[in-house]
């Protein structure tokens, strides 16, 4: 405990420099700037933004970068909750409750609940880092491929619980999305799946493209097409603050949205994205109203977005305690590093604590400052609303094509966010939903991966995924989700209880 | 339409004509804009590493700037692929390690040709890398490993970053060289592999970002994959010590423009960067990431380039390694 304070001491000293605060609050300002810009994402700001850290010191260096990260998680919530586009990932589940609240003039609580909860999540998880860093990375340790397999099959099962019309449909957009996934470059033999032989395909389909033409762009055609939908867009503002019962209702939805993304946020790649998911299903599973999620709850949002805040901050874990980055966005950090002459491993805490504890205090005064910084902005960007959709949709699409043009300098990848649009219509048309096909997409390649090593590394034997003596976890999750297909899915009343609350809508 | 034929080609003769001009003044104020370096991959990896100290250096060196883009995918296809069909004015470089040039051509059918398509400027870079197996296997050293793998046929484990990248080939090598039988398993890029490594899921990696990992004893280093020794490293031998021979080829980077930029252009590039390679300052920044810049001309590494393809080649072709 002393080391604790010690630590925190040191970490304090350095993050409350002037300089350091200064380039803390200017990662946290470009990060919600381009996080709100749909489709420019933090990797392009950050790859953009390396060459200027040589200028600076280490520490600064990857303060700025850091806030750039989770300003731009923060701000990408923005767009997904006024528009309706998730820019990341992580804001998909953002996106189904949030954009109806904005629909029905709540945008102002919705937009709040967000900051409020992602500063709480942020807070316990720098909390987190501060105490737990090293059973915390021991713990994603523990994650064989069998584990991570089984986990990406809870995860498709919440899926199914996310979506709230048609079952059928829901399975069918899953397997959809899965389809769509498997585009691209097969990592065990190197055949190119579903490629045509274009080489702008080779690597699959980013996630941003699907995601901003099955929801944005559909969502923009749906509403031109729709002029009493489009109005409810503009009218009837009611106050811009949650109101003490939104404060109540949110309260056990933040505190397990962190939990769950504390966690998860420690685990590679998508294992991080799917605490936003995760922790949307949880919530639709313990409110009394299941069948009012998608409608506009403000659990919706505040449980997903602080997970997904929470996921974002001890997702820092394994690259400062390893090394390891386990998303893009820790190669840059990694990469920003490295221009300083640091090598990143195990050796960073011990030998530059100045620099591991002083990021570290600066996540945490990074999100104060976003704090301070977006509750104040809530007016403007309800404001924003009031602008003539005519105007409104042209600007979307602009930002659209340049956030995506942006990704990979590729005018191939906005043809392709083209077609998800026009698909998406489709999708709205025939009522079948999107997120299950986005949480798909973004699973079903996982899964054939860690299924494929786990079967490789066990030499083709798949008692690998239920052995309890040594794939716990593995069996673990398998029977979570078992338990959850059959309450939800197979138990009649349940069943049926689920249809007539999708004929009531 | 005679008459119409003759004026085009006339025209055609005076835009060479005027293009021929056009060239040199070109390579006499080179360069008057920015130039673009493009990395064939994504940000943040190892070509990022040393694409950036790099583009810096030169940006400071010519009074114009430098700018990185990384236009990563298909294994690096993509903006290799760019580069050869980009103008030849030398506004337009690659910076790019030996895989796009002398290992994809013969697994894959490229849209570029590693020779034809690309004039060599300079070699910027070799990573020097080695090969390192988890403490739970039991061996400390190469020859342990070879009678442990020997014994124990097919049981040992490695991770490599993805079918045909240099992370595979050289234990491909080893395979190869030493007759033992040690299992594949391929993941999304080195860090990927790396999570799977440290618990000891897969036993064995041939990768540089592990040394750190190396030094708090949580693996073991085996060899060097260099011709010469690791200063921080200096107990652990070479492959060619270790009597493996013909094995310790390094991840070599390289400078190339598209095939016609003058010459003038190349040659000062070439002058120059063998001049900030000998700087201090270079020397450190690229020791840091454990890269060594041996200096070449751009006959030189057109040669290397035509010899690294034929040794890959055969390793591919012995080691069964196929794409499509």
């Amino acid at each position: 405990m002393e080391d604790f304070f010690t630590n925190l001491g040191l970490g304090f000293s350095v993050a409350f420099t002037l300089k350091n605060l200064f380039w803390c609050f200017m990662g946290a300002l470009i990060g919600t700037a381009i996080g709100v810009l749909p489709g420019v994402g933090p990797v392009a700001t950050m790859a953009l933004l390396l060459p200027v850290t040589y200028y600076l010191s280490p520490e600064g260096a990857l303060i700025m970068l850091a806030g750039i990260y989770y300003g731009a998680q923060y701000g990408g919530s923005t767009t997904a909750i006024l528009v309706n586009l998730p820019g990341e990932a992580s804001s998909v589940a953002t996106a189904l409750d949030g954009y109806q609240m904005a629909r029905q003039g709540r945008a102002g609580p919705a937009l709040a609940i967000c900051a409020i909860g992602s500063f709480i999540a942020g807070t316990i998880a720098t909390c987190l880092i501060v105490l737990a860093a090293p059973p915390l990375t021991a713990m994603a340790q523990q994650f064989t491929p069998a584990a991570f397999f089984s986990l990406m099959v809870l995860g498709l099962v919440l899926a199914i619980v996310m979506a709230s019309g048609s079952l059928l449909k829901a399975v069918g957009m899953i397997l959809l999305g899965m389809l769509l996934g498997l585009i691209g470059t097969d990592v065990n033999t190197g055949n190119t799946r579903f490629t045509f032989g274009i080489s702008d395909l080779f690597d699959g389909i980013g996630f941003v493209i699907v995601a901003m033409g099955v929801f944005g762009m559909a969502e923009i055609v749906g509403n031109i097409g729709n002029t009493e939908r489009r109005d409810l867009l503009s009218s009837k503002v009611s106050h811009l603050y949650p109101t003490r019962d939104d404060m109540k209702r949110s309260s056990g939805p933040i505190l397990r949205g962190t939990l769950l993304g504390s966690l998860l946020g420690v685990l590679p790649g998508a294992a991080a994205t799917l605490s936003s998911f995760a922790s949307y299903a949880l919530e639709k599973r313990l409110s009394g109203v299941p069948a009012k999620f998608g409608t506009g709850m403000i659990e919706g949002v505040a449980g997903p977005e602080s997970a997904n805040n929470a996921a974002a901050q001890t997702s820092f874990i394994p690259m400062l305690t390893l090394g390891i980055p386990a998303s893009p966005v820790m190669a840059m950090m990694i990469g920003g590093m490295m221009i300083h002459g640091i090598q990143p491993g195990p050796q960073v805490m011990q030998q530059k604590p100045a620099l591991f504890w002083g990021l570290i205090v600066s996540m945490w005064l990074g999100n104060l400052m976003l704090l301070v910084l977006n509750l104040p902005l809530i007016g403007i960007w309800v404001k924003l609303l009031m602008v003539p959709y005519r105007l409104l949709a042209i600007a979307i699409l602009f930002f659209c094509c340049i956030g995506v043009y942006s990704l990979n300098n590729l005018a191939t990848e906005v043809h392709f966010m083209a077609f998800f649009g026009v698909l998406g219509y489709i999708f709205v048309k025939l009522r079948c939903e999107a997120a299950p096909l986005l949480l798909g997409f973004l699973l079903g390649p996982l899964m054939e991966v860690y299924m494929r090593r786990a079967m490789l590394l066990s030499r083709g034997d798949p008692y690998v995924f239920i052995d309890w003596n040594n794939q716990k976890l593995s069996l673990g999750f398998l029977i979570v989700s078992l338990v959850v297909v059959v309450v939800l899915v197979l138990l009649p009343n349940m069943r049926k209880a689920r249809e007539v609350a999708f004929k009531e809508e | 339409m005679r008459r119409r034929e003759f004026l085009a080609a006339s025209a055609a003769a005076a835009a060479t004509g005027l293009a021929g001009t056009r060239a040199s003044a070109q390579a006499a104020s080179w360069p008057d804009k920015p130039v673009k370096l493009i990395l064939p991959y994504a940000p943040g990896g190892a070509t990022d590493a040393i694409g950036r100290p790099w583009a810096e250096a030169l940006s400071k060196a010519f009074g114009q700037q430098f700018v990185v883009e990384n236009r990563g995918g298909a294994g690096g296809m993509i903006g290799t692929e760019a580069v050869a069909k980009a103008a030849p004015d030398g506004y337009t470089l690659l910076l790019t390690p030996n895989a796009t040039l002398t290992v994809l051509p013969t697994l894959r059918k490229t849209p570029y040709d590693p020779v034809k398509s690309f004039a060599p400027i300079a070699r910027v870079g070799d990573l020097v890398c080695g090969f390192v197996v988890h403490p739970s296997v039991g061996v400390k050293t190469m020859p342990e490993l070879i009678a442990y793998a020997k014994k124990n046929p097919g049981k040992l484990v490695y991770g490599s970053a993805g079918l045909g990248t240099a992370t595979q080939l050289r234990i491909e090598m080893l395979k190869w060289k030493t007759g033992v039988d040690i299992l594949h398993v391929p993941y999304r890029g080195s860090a990927d592999a790396l999570n799977d490594l440290l618990p000891g899921t897969v036993q064995m990696m041939n990768e540089i970002v592990v040394l750190p990992h190396v030094k708090a004893g949580k693996l073991i280093l085996l060899n060097i994959n260099h011709s010469t020794r690791n200063p921080d490293f200096p107990d652990v031998p070479t492959l060619t010590e270790l009597g493996i021979k013909d094995a310790d080829v390094p991840i070599w980077y390289s400078i190339l423009a598209p095939t016609g930029t003058p010459e003038d252009i190349i040659a000062k590039l070439n002058e120059k960067i063998v001049e900030l390679a000998k700087t201090d300052d270079m020397k450190a920044k690229m020791r840091t990431i454990n890269v060594e810049v041996p200096s070449q001309k751009p006959s030189e590494i057109a040669d290397f380039i035509g010899v690294d393809t034929k040794r890959n080649a055969e390793l591919i072709k012995a080691a069964n390694i196929k794409l499509e």
